[in-house]
């Protein structure tokens, strides 16, 4: 870091990053305002966790609404903490170098648990699709970026309250249902989330040919014949009540 | 008067918004000039309190050196500033690894004290417990104001602790205070904003000891 430096503000990037954080925001307030708990989680920086969830639990602005947010101890195996105590309709927060492989294994199960996903980092960003928002720093410098996730978990609570002004704007529609349709500019309104097209599951139990797993929606049973004896916490793909790919054994 | 005839003026008063195009097109443009606002006040302070950040090191430097150890402690965000100053010293990305702990760490201490006693001492009585002439107090607050820290400066300056404060706003009661040696402020209002500057106050302060150190060796 050049001491006593300005940060540079590419336009740009701060454009982008702009726009991703005012998604991730209204994400996080229709959880919020839906009694979800936002779990906050960086092995690296555990001082940044302990911000976010001060920052929303105890709001430095007297009269905004004290929102549910937790740190995942410092410490703690981030995937065992958030598989013990995180329930459908949760959120992640997390802070964390793209190859902190702890957070990158919460975050590939988070859909199962029935948890949304936002991961805020820095330097080389993580593969598409790594979390369901991913607000991204340019610098590869530690402690710039280290200054800047200040401004961003600050403006994702400033942005989320402002959204709490939006009432209308906090159930998620139809249309939208966290963005992807199954054929963009086909006309259809189908969405690859909501279909049971294949959807996320872990494997909590296995009896004979029939699991229990979690889902995004809950516990349910299913089908095991097509796969090979699955093992407990696996991730398999579930479509239409049997479970057609093991993921973790692939 | 029948609803149609008003609609127009306060389209989601009934909460039947559906199109968040809008707001989340306001949201961005929002951070993007509060992400500007940060960087202007992070301009204004480190050109401001740079001879103040490189006297203040100097004498970090010459107290780390002879076996001191930072004590840093603040509440709520302040007191994440504080694990921050202690992770930064211990483990920096870069230089030589230095003594430094946060005071708010120890839930057990906190909650013994705060409870026994009052919230008032949970940094003070730890000073007492630990410090000695050599070390370094930081103290981190927004407001300037807090009571468990001007008790912690007062038990820093009795033992001849060298005492460092980090306040906002216009420095609040630690500003004026004869326990407290060098005040740094970050003029401005907004708590928030505040932290984000005091943040890069603490990279460069810590950047200058890293400096001082290798000047000396």
């Amino acid at each position: 870091m050049t001491v006593a430096s300005p940060l540079h503000d590419a336009d740009a990037s701060l454009e982008g990053l702009s726009h991703d954080l005012a998604r991730a925001s209204l994400a996080m307030a229709r959880r919020f305002h839906a009694g979800g708990s936002m779990w906050c989680a960086s092995p690296a920086w555990p001082f940044h966790a302990h911000h976010v969830a001060v920052e929303f639990v105890h709001p430095v602005i007297v009269g905004k609404r004290a929102l549910a947010a937790v740190t995942v101890p410092p410490g703690a195996d981030v995937v065992a903490t958030l598989r013990a105590s995180a329930r459908v309709g949760d959120m992640v927060v997390a802070l964390a170098p793209a190859d902190d492989a702890e957070v990158a294994e919460a975050m590939r199960r988070a859909p199962a648990w029935g948890l949304e996903t936002l991961w805020i980092g820095h330097g080389t960003r993580p593969p598409a699709g790594a979390a369901d928002h991913v607000v991204w720093l340019d610098t590869d410098d530690a402690l710039e970026a280290s200054e800047q996730f200040v401004r961003v978990y600050h403006l994702l609570w400033e942005l989320t309250h402002v959204c709490f002004e939006h009432p209308g704007l906090l159930k998620p529609s139809d249309a939208e249902c966290n963005g992807e349709t199954a054929a963009a500019g086909s006309g259809s309104t189908v969405c690859i989330t909501c279909s049971d097209e294949g959807r996320l599951a872990e494997v909590v139990s296995v009896e004979g040919d029939e699991a229990v797993v979690r889902t995004a929606e809950g516990t349910e049973r299913i089908d095991v014949m097509l796969i090979d004896p699955p093992a407990v916490n696996d991730l398999v793909l579930v479509h239409a009540g049997s479970a057609i790919t093991n993921l973790s054994t692939q | 008067m029948s609803p149609e005839t008003t609609d127009f003026l306060y389209p989601f008063i009934e909460g039947d918004e559906t199109d968040s195009t809008t707001l989340l097109t306001d949201l961005a443009l929002s951070a993007r000039g509060k992400w500007a606002q940060s960087t202007a006040l992070r301009t204004e302070t480190l050109e401001r309190t740079d001879q103040q950040l490189r006297t203040v090191a100097g004498e970090m430097a010459r107290r780390l050196t002879a076996g001191g150890r930072i004590y840093a402690f603040g509440n709520g965000g302040s007191a994440t500033d504080a694990e921050g100053v202690a992770q930064l010293y211990t483990r920096p990305p870069t230089g030589l690894p230095l003594a430094a702990r946060s005071l708010a760490d120890d839930q057990a201490v906190l909650t013994a004290l705060a409870n026994d006693i009052g919230f008032d001492v949970v940094f003070s009585r730890q000073l007492i417990a630990h410090g000695r002439p050599v070390d370094i107090a930081m103290g981190f607050s927004t407001s300037g104001n807090s009571d468990n820290l001007m008790m912690a400066f007062a038990e820093a300056a009795r033992q001849g602790m060298l005492t460092v404060g980090l306040a906002g706003y216009d420095g609040g009661r630690m500003a004026t205070d004869a326990n407290l040696e060098h005040c740094i402020v970050v003029r401005s209002d907004s708590v928030h904003r505040v932290q984000e500057s005091q943040a890069s106050v603490v990279h460069v302060l810590w950047a200058y000891v890293q400096e001082s150190l290798t000047a000396r060796s």
